[in-house]
């Protein structure tokens, strides 16, 4: 009798071990009956960290909100950092380890833009979705591939609305002043594709190397050219010793940045001249200010969770991204599969993310989502202020 | 014969690398294929750094123009990657031939400033040169095909470096262990020296530069596949940095050692990815310790530790050899090491 009821118990524990293993097996990969694993890779380290490490922190901070609310569907967010360096081999080998050693489920990632570019293919195979949250290489997303969607705004995006600011503040001669490196190129040939477009030439183009110490002769060419615009494609360490050198030299057109210079404050800072800075705009692809009483709640989960940081433009980077995911796992239903998050991705329309400028809205032939930058500018000793934001089409 | 003897070992390791495809995830797969990349890298800056002698810093540069000759080679003139990979690895073998002729008028720092200056001038060519090499923002390569051979390519591209890893490998153990290796070791233990016994300085350092020329090609090559794109990041100052490194941490003038440092070197920096953002802190630290306490790199401490590990510049039985007097007169023009 005894043996009998054993061997029931048995027979139906076993049973239950089995079905509750072929639930896990019918799982998609890295989601559990209580988790969802996302990677992340960017550069955790070296110069690029601005645009790697700190929108991966920004993605904590937004999955530590929803999974103090009980997570999407009953599960937890978990996130997976891998370094890229910035390297495009680096970052092949991390997409690599993230999807097939770490198993994730889907990313949100993709900092410097070669390095994502270069990892491109393995996604494509692995039809693993991904949210780019800082990469603006065009490639990336043109043409328009399988998996992979951009909560960035793309470099040919940033470099029309620069020239669309340009004209609509009443610019009659606009000129150019870019880096030639990848980073440079990503938007310098789109921005002269633009001009094109437009029937206009600049007046003048001039290049700046990225650890240039002076820019005496860029301006004095400039300030010859009459320039009325100058539509900049920096790194902020040129770009400040552009503008010192500008105002040493009584150069004061309307100074034109882009994402590369997304902190005006950190900027005005960098230039250390009083005033220098009273004719810059920059564009940002999010639609807050780090001062702005709206990220009053992010700035608040940065600092809890990252002593000694604060809140930057690049954690908001990781925030809207994360937010995009967040959006399409919810949407994706109680039982992910990727497909259904392709899907989801796919269906975003008119998505308002709190960080950003415009709504976010993804095609199947469309994944360039983020297509609204906003232009901030900040008064010398005053905070910044969003100017207003340019709807690209 | 020691069991744990270079021989043994290394064997052990290529059986070990001939099987791991079936039993290694993609991951893996792709890492195991960056170390036999790096072990053609390091063979060939071994031979030109560890036996010769010559301080360069070229090698990044050749790694490059390998991987950028094979792949716009694809790309302008549709040419196979069967044809475009060798012809590739010719033009980084004919530019190492060419670098070789400032190293005949400089040496030490010298040679080291100037190679370092051949590389930055490569690095703005690949960066400038637009028309062709597309700038910065690099290229993407056609994806190899292994048809009619039922693999994969990934597989297929990692049984092709292996076996030429092998093959290289074996070329080099043989190489410096003839009299052109004699004549390298001769070279770097002092030219002057050298030349008085009639060594050609011309003829073995243009030798040395070229073979690490005709490596890194070869292995600029298959980096070129494996990415399916080509930037001009992959070749600067930092990779030339990292295959130094690979060189002093197997050990300066050792071929085994070359296997071993790329090994530990590419091996070290993947596990350090689980140390998120200090990899560059311990990556540093752990070079200090190798050139501070193990300056013989890996192979000088297993050859004190490990019987079997000894290196030698000759082939086995050449102790027999009849009596020098015996042997025949060398050529006119040509004494041998």
């Amino acid at each position: 009798m005894v043996l009998q009821r054993s061997l029931k118990i048995g027979a139906a524990g076993l049973f239950m071990a089995a079905a509750a293993m072929q639930a896990a097996q019918a799982q998609a990969p890295g989601v559990t009956a209580d988790t969802i694993k996302i990677g992340t890779f960017g550069a955790l380290t070296g110069p690029g960290y601005l645009y790697g490490k700190l929108p991966m922190n920004g993605i904590d901070v937004v999955f530590d909100e929803i999974n103090a609310q009980g997570g999407i569907h009953g599960r937890k967010l978990q996130l997976v950092r891998e370094d890229d360096r910035c390297d495009p081999a680096a970052a092949i080998g991390a997409v690599k380890k993230l999807i097939h050693q770490d198993a994730v489920f889907a990313m949100i990632g993709g900092g410097c833009s070669n390095a994502t570019f270069a990892a491109r293919d393995t996604i494509d195979e692995a039809k693993i979705p991904l949210v780019v949250m800082a990469s603006v290489h065009d490639g990336i997303t043109t043409p328009t591939p399988p998996t992979i969607f951009s909560a960035a705004t793309t470099s040919s995006i940033e470099s029309q609305a620069q020239l669309e600011f340009a004209i609509a503040q009443g610019a009659k001669r606009i000129a150019v002043i870019s880096m030639r490196d990848s980073w440079g190129r990503a938007r310098y040939n789109p921005m002269i594709e633009a001009f094109k477009k437009k029937g206009i030439k600049p007046v003048a183009d001039e290049e700046l190397s990225p650890d240039a110490n002076d820019a005496t002769a860029q301006v004095l060419r400039l300030k010859m050219s009459n320039a009325d615009a100058v539509l900049m494609v920096l790194y902020p360490k040129p770009a400040a010793v552009f503008v010192r050198d500008s105002q040493k030299l009584a150069f004061k057109p309307l100074f034109i940045g882009q994402t590369g210079i997304a902190d005006p404050a950190a900027f005005e800072d960098q230039v250390a001249s009083p005033g220098a800075t009273a004719n810059f705009r920059t564009i940002s692809m999010v639609g807050m200010t780090p001062q702005d009483p709206a990220a009053e709640k992010w700035r608040k989960a940065i600092e809890a969770k990252f002593p000694g940081d604060r809140l930057s433009v690049y954690n908001l980077f990781g925030i809207g991204s994360a937010q995009v995911m967040a959006e399409a796992l919810r949407r994706a239903g109680p039982e992910p599969t990727r497909e259904k998050l392709v899907a989801a991705l796919n269906g975003l329309k008119d998505f308002k993310v709190d960080v950003y400028p415009g709504p976010i809205s993804c095609s199947e032939t469309d994944h360039r989502c983020h297509k609204t930058p906003a232009w901030l500018a900040k008064e010398p000793g005053g905070p910044v202020k969003v100017l207003g934001a340019t709807k690209v089409e | 014969m020691n069991l744990f003897g270079r021989r043994n070992v290394l064997l052990a390791l290529f059986a070990l690398a001939a099987i791991a495809p079936h039993f290694v995830n993609t991951y893996h797969l792709f890492v195991c294929n960056l170390i036999l990349v790096y072990v053609l890298l390091s063979i060939g800056l071994n031979i030109l750094v560890g036996y010769a002698g010559q301080l360069a810093f070229a090698n990044a540069a050749m790694f490059g123009i390998g991987a950028y000759g094979t792949g716009l080679l694809q790309v302008h003139f549709g040419l196979p990657f069967w044809l475009a990979f060798p012809l590739g690895a010719v033009i980084a073998t004919s530019v190492g031939l060419a670098i070789s002729l400032p190293a005949l008028r400089v040496s030490g720092l010298y040679l080291a400033l100037s190679s370092l200056a051949f590389a930055q001038f490569t690095q703005w060519v690949f960066l400038h040169w637009e028309k062709v090499t597309f700038g910065a923002g690099g290229f993407k390569t056609p994806t190899v095909s292994f048809a009619p051979l039922p693999v994969s390519k990934p597989i297929g591209l990692y049984y092709l470096t292996l076996i030429l890893a092998a093959v290289l490998f074996l070329l080099a153990q043989n190489l410096v262990r003839s009299r052109i290796g004699r004549a390298f070791v001769a070279v770097r233990d002092g030219e002057v020296a050298a030349e008085s016994l009639g060594i050609d300085l011309l003829r073995y350092k243009a030798l040395a530069f070229g073979l690490s020329g005709f490596y890194a090609g070869i292995a600029g090559g298959i980096y070129s596949a494996m990415l399916n794109f080509v930037s001009p990041e992959g070749y600067d100052l930092f990779q030339m940095v990292l295959q130094k490194a690979m060189v002093v941490v197997g050990g300066l003038g050792s071929v085994a050692g070359s296997v071993l440092g790329a090994g530990a070197i590419v091996a070290l920096l993947e596990a350090l990815r689980e140390v998120k953002g200090i990899q560059e802190i311990a990556f540093g630290a752990i070079l200090v310790v190798f050139i501070l306490f193990m300056p013989g790199g890996l192979v000088g401490f297993l050859k004190r530790k490990v019987p079997g590990w000894e290196e030698p510049l000759h082939r086995k039985g050449a102790g027999s050899a009849p009596a020098p007097a015996a042997a025949p007169a060398p050529a006119a023009g040509e004494a041998r090491p």
